[in-house]
């Protein structure tokens, strides 16, 4: 009777920290999904541990993570033999073209694609709505495995992204004045002087 | 949206080149990957048809240096031109930072760029930007026709904001750089302006608070070299920019063009061996090729940016101001070296090295997917042990909490023992009462 008793008080609190939690990671997504992306150095070493760790047991190449636009945001992994900016172009293009037919199936979006090669495949997983981790992998690791801990780096990188996005918001994001005024010398440097 | 990740200190923005099928856009990212410096661009992608048609995109990022402590990157896209493509074109927009519209001089074709145009507000307005806040940059392509429409004219019928216009012959390079400046110093300023900082350079609010942040504080190494830029008159003679030397750039295995695609697609270049990504086709000459090589008539003056900004390949001097001095925005990209004592020490190790006490019984698995198959194997094996065993109150309990080890004998008679004293109790509860 008393565990019953408590059971009917703690399972509607339950329900609603649950609740709450998922309201606030949601208005965090929509934010993120706005504002511009800014990563210091605490968010890269961050995310640079969580591609490692799961480098290390998945025994997949390398991991990129790259935001929706193409950029680069950081590697790990023997990514030397790759160009790395390409892939992150193309792989963004890839996800946004998927995208579209996801949504013409029904769907949102797909969150995992999968390209299998003879010799190397690649993973991509969507992130917080915002980046993609692209990991690349060869036959010294299978599929299965490189899927089971993608799941779980996918959350973490998530997890990640929304308290680097909570610990910056309120940062100068900005690169100084100095920079605008170097950029147009630097812009004079490359390209020639305007006349 | 313009990235800045002041871990790797680089700022990444990306540029669009839109505009009617065949005005020349993806002539102009060839011309930059041609014309720029090799350690500036990296490889110039290209998903095109098998008629060397753009298909999705061209890209070619460009490494514009290092500006002010940080690596300034910007990526070029160009969209298929097509009808048809209108759905690979507003995904190339996505998140694009500035937009050169490329426009085709020739007066027949009028009604396509304006067609064009308003595609490129569409699709925009679809992405959540708005044409007359991005920056963007007119550019009227194939000035060297016989029969080209007045700059006067094209500016009253494209020219809805005020853009700045650049004359181009983008096949011989002429206004391919004037462009390509002209929007970055769009992209620049506007992403100044975001920041808080106006026009001349001051920030009402939040100023000095980056400036506080050591961890994140860019350092100055250029706005040392160049202090006052109000006050900056014509920077130092460099009548030589970075690509008044083409002919000394040698063909480089990183810069090599990756248009994957058997000879003959195009006619041969020897500066590019670019090859697209498309099966092999034969592509008669076009018409408007054919056009191009047409003597070039009179151009009239331009009243905006000059066009002709390309300076004549001259053979890279040591006079040359660019580069007599270590300039930082010179320095080769650093990714190589730092990957390349990365490749040293592998990542990925042996599965062998990774657990050295492999035969120590279940947990010192060699291998982690081992470890787990053999943690999810004991929990399902425990669970139809369980099952067989006919126990309902256990099961009940095993479901809702976290897998156990089975208990013995003895484990069974305590619990046995616990609910008829939970029992006893009870009832002497209510007896009592």
């Amino acid at each position: 009777m008393v565990f019953f008793v408590r059971g009917l008080v703690a399972v509607p609190d339950a329900v609603e920290r649950h609740g709450g939690k998922r309201r606030k990671t949601m208005e965090i997504s929509e934010r993120m999904r706005k504002a511009r992306l800014v990563f210091y150095e605490q968010d890269i070493e961050e995310v640079n541990k969580i591609l490692a760790d799961f480098l290390d047991r998945s025994q997949a190449k390398c991991a990129l993570l790259i935001d929706k636009e193409g950029h680069l945001v950081t590697k790990k992994g023997f990514t030397k033999s790759f160009n790395t900016d390409s892939i992150a172009a193309l792989v963004a293009g890839s996800f946004a073209a998927t995208k579209q037919v996801a949504q013409l199936l029904g769907e949102t979006e797909f969150t995992v694609l999968f390209h299998q090669g003879k010799n190397e495949n690649i993973h991509i997983a969507l992130v917080a709505e915002r980046a993609l981790v692209v990991v690349i992998f060869d036959d010294r690791t299978t599929l299965g495995m490189v899927r089971l801990y993608a799941d779980e780096l996918t959350q973490r990188l998530t997890d990640s992204m929304l308290r680097s996005f909570d610990r910056n918001k309120d940062k100068d994001e900005g690169v100084g004045k100095e920079f605008a005024d170097a950029a147009d010398q630097a812009l004079d440097d490359f390209f020639g002087p305007t006349k | 949206m313009v990235q800045i990740n002041f871990a790797s200190r680089e700022i990444n923005c990306k540029i669009v080149y839109y505009g009617p099928g065949r005005c020349g856009k993806t002539t102009n990212l060839q011309l930059v990957h041609e014309k720029a410096p090799a350690n500036s661009t990296g490889e110039l992608v290209s998903i095109a048809t098998e008629t060397d048609r753009t298909l999705y995109f061209d890209f070619l990022p460009l490494d514009l240096g290092t500006v002010a402590g940080m690596r300034t990157k910007f990526q070029l896209y160009t969209v298929p031109g097509q009808v048809y493509y209108d759905a690979t074109r507003k995904l190339v927009l996505q998140g694009c930072d500035g937009v050169v519209f490329v426009a085709d001089s020739n007066p027949d074709l009028m009604a396509e760029n304006i067609e064009s145009l308003d595609n490129l507000a569409t699709n925009l307005r679809e992405n959540g930007l708005d044409i007359m806040d991005l920056p963007m940059v007119l550019q009227f392509n194939k000035r060297d026709l016989p029969k080209t429409m007045s700059i006067e004219e094209m500016n009253a019928k494209l020219n809805r904001n005020n853009w700045p216009v650049v004359e181009a012959v983008a096949v011989n390079g002429d206004g391919v750089f004037q462009t390509l400046k002209a929007i970055s110093q769009g992209v620049i300023k506007r992403l100044n302006r975001e920041q808080g900082y106006n026009d001349e350079g001051k920030k009402p609010a939040r100023a000095s608070a980056l400036a506080g942040n050591a961890r994140t504080a860019p350092t100055a190494s250029i706005s040392n070299a160049h202090p006052a830029v109000p006050g900056r008159g014509p920077a130092p003679p460099t009548p030589s920019s970075r690509f008044s030397s083409p002919p000394a750039r040698g063909p480089s295995p990183q810069t090599a063009s990756a248009r994957i695609a058997p000879p003959g697609t195009r006619p041969p270049n020897p500066q590019t061996a670019s090859a697209r990504i498309a099966p092999p086709p034969t592509r008669s000459p076009s018409p408007t090729a054919s056009a191009r090589t047409a003597p070039p008539v009179a151009r009239p003056p331009s009243t905006q940016i000059p066009s002709g900004r390309v300076p004549p390949p001259t053979p890279r001097s040591p006079t040359a101001p660019s580069f007599t001095k270590p300039n930082p925005t010179l320095q080769p990209k650093p990714s190589t070296a730092r990957f390349a004592t990365k490749s040293a020490t592998p990542t990925i190790k042996p599965p062998s090295a990774q657990n050295a006490p492999a035969q120590g019984g279940e947990t010192a698995a060699p291998n982690p997917f081992r470890n787990r198959l053999a943690e999810i194997r004991s929990q399902s094996t425990d669970a139809s042990a369980r099952s067989a065993a006919g126990d309902e109150s256990q099961d009940n309990v095993a479901s809702n909490e976290a897998p156990q080890p089975r208990k013995g004998c003895l484990g069974r008679v305590i619990k046995g023992g616990a609910a008829v004293a939970l029992l006893l109790a009870s009832a002497a509860y209510y007896l009592l009462r």
